[in-house]
């Protein structure tokens, strides 16, 4: 670790970083615009030059070298010592600021970057807040490169960030500095628009608002929108993101750094993979079957009503009949034995989705088998789009679309007993061995295709547990609205064995139950579901849930 | 902010403009062995281009990029750094007026007026009967026979505001009289 | 002293630009002798003449060659022919008449640095010249100087051309290897240094046209030879190029250490002002280096100076050191522009400002804003709405944009800030008395009209391209005022 003096401080730093990084990881503001780890450094923006200091070759002595050096382009190494605060690096700071502000609009009022731009907060913090130019200034029309982007050249500052990005991290170079000097603009060639899978990033790369996301146009001042921690449904990568949202929803989603996976950057996918939760066909209360139709329960009376059934199917060989379903219309006839029992299968099946967290899983398969022991866990349908997409820079994108099939699938091994995948799963449903299911969903897109309907249409008692109304709906014994991932707190646990948790950043949906506090209460365990608590109880059987992955904040100043 | 947005995901079909044909692109190729890279071939590739077409379209920008396996983006960005290639058609003849001080304290100026008078036209603009196109440089690097002009690759010297009348009707204003290296053709006559 | 002329000795001699001609003047032998040295001892050569690059810089090639690492397999060579700085013509004089030279020195320059492709970098706008270049290098790839085993000798040389097109900043010598690599020619970072990643990432050597064409006669002439001609740290002859409103403009071959006076009143030279007129201000080294009076009084000839009185600064000596004792960012390329009494000083400013702004390459901030802020002032100054405070913000300006030490990534800024600086500083008087003659209140009526003209992008297939500028439509043109 080598340790550099900054201003005088000695600060200890990773090696092989340059000068900027480690004055920001320090907390210093640095002003800079072109420099972003994730990229190469091109050291245009001229914003962090710094003085350092150099022997000096009259005297041999080490001296402060007459000459600024750029912070982004010098590495650190062990006893270099530089300073930001002084006359000369102030000076060049503000003369830079006023060049910048030369020809930027004033328009702040309406660019939806305000808030969050780094220009104002420079400007704010070292230039001037007026500009001497007194010709007009520069006005260049928007730009439509993207579908989901806008360019608005007047506000660019030329970092370059965002071509860097498409020639480095997507590999696929939409955007392309074009004309020379202050003619100089972001394009595209005309007909070959910005719509490579991650092109969203460029909108978080522009410290200004020249890159703005068409979605998010207008929407929201930034000021009014608080963030959670989240980790994307998207994919099974676990990319790790900020939801920012208000009392009004969700408003966007952007990257959250995360060292071991996207790094600063996240998919198209992730970032509007939120539109589902504000869809307004969401299920908004339970149902139960009552006559051909199904009619709206309470949650209270749902533990009863689900509890006596399933206990009454893993008791099968008992002749008592099933107790409670009293509003239930039609009783499901849950006498005689189920065909699968010979083999050891229970005529009762959990299927867990992929979607659920890791607590929500472990809960209700625990609440499957302390209902009968041999109850069948299944785990539920993994939507699988194309291939696994890698990037230049090693970026994936990958073909699973879902977040947790590997922590459903650890919990399935820790418990052992009769287990099945979805196919096998459905094939022994239309068998008809399954006299009673507990199915969850959550899938953000339409999942149940014919055969899983006829399948599922196979299982006397049903209960399905999911965001939107489906083709389940007609076999449905009870129906049960499921929350968002937004709406909910857990952890996943990505395709490569990562435990990363998220927390809750809308409430439910009124009349709504977060899926994990509703399994609580079918446990009968009192009190407010926690994931925390959950998953340490989960930790003393299962210790791969023991430690969960929480990557490191960026620097405040960082950008 | 401008209230103005102009569509950059779309280009319509004729506004494409031509494409380069077998020959081009077969002596575009033949630059390959002389660097280690593709793409460092597509400053002779433009060069070929222009000199095949007049100018750079869009479809030869997307066929070069296809061509040096690049994206199509790098292609844009390299033809509009350099002030050489144009990016619209222009007349059969271009005139390149050198504004560097040298010739501006000979001239130059009057010069300029004289031709923007003569031909009609503004800078980057051709002549309705497609005959002139004219562009300024900073510096024709022949300072001693200030003012001067290039006409395609034909340099004037010592040109005065005078003098445009005899040097525009002459027909072979163009015409550079060596013997010259095949690798770069004169420039082809283009129809506006 | 007489001096022979080196360089230049083939301008004027019919079919100068055949092999035939320059081997009857003994033209190859310096190639020849080369090849039969060791690299090593070549490179010490060139150390010891101190050729000193005649690109601008002033930095001795045989330093920059010995930057090469030693274990390195692939070497380039880069000629920097991109000669772009006003109004530098030298590299096209030599060209146009003695085109083997360069070649020979291209092939000394290759053999030393172990480099067994060599590319020149020809600016776009020399027609004539690359079609002279291109038949001297075929005549020279049949007789053997280039290609496969060279002279017999085993070692290897292809020599490519390759066409600039237009852009001021390829002359860098980054921006020229970006350039040649396909890209747009933004100047790199450094470190690290071409000597060591250049060129397609390897080592490279980049040189200028007039610093190779020296090295034949090195090894023909010899070392004292070359280190006899030239003043103390700077050797050898230089092609020094004069014009502007002079009897005889041109380019001219001197022993380095020439006057600005010599080379604008002497009969080799210059030859005197055309109708008698005086000099106001001349750029002695290229616009880059800044600009030296000539509008006060002449030194008297016996030399008793009065201290009290101010001089021109004509009898700066133009070679590598006296220049910065007169303000001057270096020698450049000793191309003197002459500016007569009777040009407006406003003139001669909007035109170095426009140069700029025109050819910044937009990489970093302060060059791509501050040269293009300049450009609009100067033109407002030039229109006759001028303020005394502008003169300031662009002294301002070119303090900040890049001054020694540089503040940006190549030196372009360094060489804009240079001129207009020394043109405000030294010709402050008359800026202002051109501004206090204006119309009272025009400052203030035309800061509201000044580039009025929105910026629109063109269309880039064609219809509708705004004037002026570069190929796109330049946001740097006024309208003229109304």
């Amino acid at each position: 670790m080598p340790k550099i003096i900054i201003d005088g401080h000695t600060i200890e730093c990773r090696s092989g970083i340059p000068v900027l990084q480690a004055a920001l990881e320090a907390g210093l503001a640095v002003p800079h615009y072109c420099y972003h780890p994730g990229l190469s450094v091109v050291a245009s923006c001229r914003l962090c030059l710094m003085e350092m200091k150099m022997p000096n070759p009259k005297t041999g002595q080490m001296d402060w070298a007459p000459k600024l050096f750029p912070s982004c382009q010098t590495p650190v190494r062990d006893g270099l010592e530089v300073r930001f605060r002084s006359d000369p690096v102030r000076e060049n700071q503000q003369h830079v600021m006023e060049y910048y502000l030369l020809n930027h609009p004033l328009d702040c009022p309406v660019c939806d970057k305000a808030g969050e731009c780094y220009l104002q907060d420079y400007t704010e913090a070292n230039g001037p807040a007026t500009s001497r130019m007194v010709e007009d200034k520069t006005k260049n029309p928007k730009k439509d490169i993207g579908p989901h982007t806008l360019l608005y050249q007047d506000r660019c500052v030329l970092c370059s960030r965002c071509v860097r990005f498409c020639d480095e991290i997507a590999g696929t170079g939409e955007l392309a500095v074009v004309g020379r000097g202050s003619r100089c603009e972001i394009d595209v060639l005309p007909g070959q628009p910005l719509e490579n899978p991650l092109q969203g990033n460029v909108v978080d790369l522009c410290p200004v608002g020249a890159l703005l996301d068409k979605g998010f146009l207008f929407k929201q001042r930034v000021w009014l929108l608080r963030s959670a921690r989240s980790v994307s449904p998207a994919d099974s990568r676990g990319q790790t993101i900020w939801i920012d949202y208000n009392e009004a929803g969700i408003h966007r989603i952007r990257p959250r750094y995360n060292e071991k996976i996207n790094e600063w950057w996240i998919s198209d996918e992730a970032r509007f993979g939120w539109k589902h939760v504000h869809r307004p066909d969401r299920l908004r209360q339970p149902r139960i079957r009552q006559g051909v139709a199904l009619q709206p329960a309470r949650w209270e009376e749902l533990p009863g009503l689900l509890r006596a059934p399933f206990a009454g199917v893993a008791a099968c060989a008992s002749p008592a009949g099933p107790g409670g379903g009293a509003r239930l219309a039609q009783p499901p006839s849950l006498l005689g034995r189920g065909q699968g029992e010979g083999q050891g299968i229970g005529p009762l099946a959990a299927v867990l989705s992929p979607m659920l967290t890791c607590e929500e899983a472990w809960l209700l398969a625990k609440l499957a088998r302390s209902l009968a022991p041999q109850a069948t866990l299944v785990l539920g349908h993994v939507p699988v789009s194309g291939h696994d997409q890698t990037y230049p820079n090693g970026f994936t994108i990958k073909a699973e679309k879902c977040p947790n099939r590997r922590g459903v699938e650890t919990i399935l091994q820790h418990l052992g007993g009769p287990t099945a995948s979805f196919q096998e799963f459905l094939a022994q449903a239309v068998e008809g061995r399954f006299r009673a299911a507990y199915v969850t969903g959550g899938y953000p897109d339409a999942w149940v295709t014919d055969p899983v309907a006829a399948a599922l249409a196979r299982i006397p008692f049903l209960v399905v547990h999911d965001l939107f109304p489906s083709a389940l709906d007609g076999a449905a014994a009870v129906q049960i609205p499921g929350a968002a991932w937004t709406e909910r707190e857990g952890t996943f646990m990505n395709c490569d064995g990562l435990l990363q948790p998220f927390e809750r950043a809308l409430p439910p949906l009124e009349g709504v139950k977060a899926d994990g506090q509703f399994f609580y209460e079918l446990l009968g365990q009192p009190g407010l579901f926690r994931a925390q608590t959950v998953r340490e109880t989960m930790a003393a059987e299962l210790p791969q849930f023991s430690e969960v992955f929480i990557p490191r904040d960026l620097p405040k100043r960082a950008h | 902010m401008s209230w103005r947005t102009i569509d950059r995901r779309t280009a319509a079909e004729q506004d494409l403009g031509p494409g380069l044909n077998d020959a081009v692109k077969e002596k575009i190729r033949s630059f390959f062995p002389r660097y280690p890279t593709k793409r460092a071939v597509l400053l002779p590739a433009l060069h070929i281009a222009q000199d095949a077409l007049g100018y750079i379209s869009l479809r030869a920008m997307r066929e070069l990029a296809e061509l040096l396996e690049l994206p199509p983006s790098a292609v844009l960005d390299v033809v509009t750094f350099y002030t050489h290639f144009w990016t619209h058609s222009r007349g059969r003849k271009t005139i390149v007026l050198c504004r560097s001080l040298t010739c501006e304290l000979m001239g130059g100026g009057r010069v300029r007026e004289g031709l923007e008078q003569r031909l009609g036209i503004g800078e980057h603009e051709t002549t309705p009967d497609g005959q002139w196109s004219y562009m300024t440089e900073e510096c024709l690097a022949a300072c001693e026979h200030a003012p001067c002009l290039l006409i395609n690759e034909k340099l004037h010297k010592g040109v005065q505001a005078e003098d445009l009348d005899r040097i525009l009707v002459d027909p072979e204003n163009d015409h550079l009289d060596m013997p010259r290296s095949t690798l770069f053709d004169a420039p082809a006559e283009t129809k506006p | 002293m007489t001096f022979g002329r080196v360089l230049m000795r083939h301008v004027g001699v019919p079919n100068s630009t055949s092999l035939a001609v320059y081997k009857a003047d003994g033209g190859y032998a310096g190639a020849a002798r080369a090849l039969q040295m060791t690299p090593d001892d070549l490179v010490e050569l060139v150390k010891k003449a101190n050729l000193r690059g005649r690109g601008g810089a002033g930095f001795p090639a045989g330093v920059k060659w010995t930057f090469l690492p030693k274990d390195r397999t692939v070497t380039y060579l880069c000629v920097n022919a991109d000669e772009s700085e006003p109004p530098t013509f030298c590299n096209r004089v030599l060209i146009d008449s003695d085109p083997h030279l360069l070649l020979e020195g291209v092939l000394i320059a290759a053999y030393a640095t172990r480099t067994t492709v060599a590319y020149i970098y020809m600016r776009g706008e020399f027609c004539e010249q690359f079609h002279i270049l291109q038949r001297a290098l075929d005549e020279a790839y049949a007789a053997g100087y280039f290609g496969h085993n060279i002279l017999g000798t085993g070692h290897n040389l292809e020599c490519y051309i390759h066409r600039g097109a237009g852009a001021y900043v390829c002359g860098e010598e980054t921006g020229l290897i970006e350039s040649l690599e396909g890209k747009r020619g933004w100047p790199r970072i450094k470190p690290p240094f071409p000597a060591v990643e250049g060129l397609f990432r390897k080592p490279t050597v980049v040189n200028n046209v007039e610093t190779l064409a020296c090295l034949p006669h090195i090894l023909t002439r010899g070392l004292d030879w070359w280190l006899s001609i030239g003043t103390a740290n700077s050797k050898g002859p230089k092609m020094y190029c004069i014009s502007g409103p002079v009897n005889r403009p041109g380019c001219y071959e001197a022993p380095l250490g020439l006057t600005c006076r010599e080379l604008i009143y002497g009969a080799d030279f210059g030859g005197g002002m055309r109708d008698g007129k005086q000099v106001k201000a001349v750029f002695p080294g290229g616009l880059s280096m800044g600009a030296l009076r000539g509008d006060l009084f002449p030194k008297p000839p016996d030399g008793k100076v009065d201290p009290k009185q101010d001089y021109d600064e004509l009898d700066c000596a133009l070679d590598f050191d006296d220049v910065r004792k007169y303000d001057l960012l270096g020698l450049g390329t000793a191309a003197a522009v002459v500016v007569p009494e009777d040009a407006d000083i406003r003139d001669v400013l909007l035109n170095v400002t426009r140069f700029y702004a025109q050819e910044s390459c937009g990489q970093c901030t302060q060059c791509r804003e501050g040269t293009a802020w300049m450009y609009k002032i100067a033109q407002r100054i030039r229109a006759g709405a001028g303020r005394r405070v502008d003169l300031d913000i662009i002294e301002e300006t070119s303090r900040n944009m890049g001054m020694i030490p540089g503040l940006s990534i190549c030196g372009l800024p360094d060489g804009a800030a240079w001129p207009i600086r020394t043109l405000i500083q030294k010709f402050r008087r008359e800026f202002e008395q051109r501004i206090a003659a204006q119309e009272p209140g025009a400052a203030q009526s035309l800061i509201r009209r000044t580039n009025a003209a929105a910026y629109e992008l063109p269309v880039l297939h064609g219809r509708a391209v705004q004037p002026a500028g570069g190929t796109f439509a330049t946001p740097l043109d006024v309208a003229p005022p109304r």
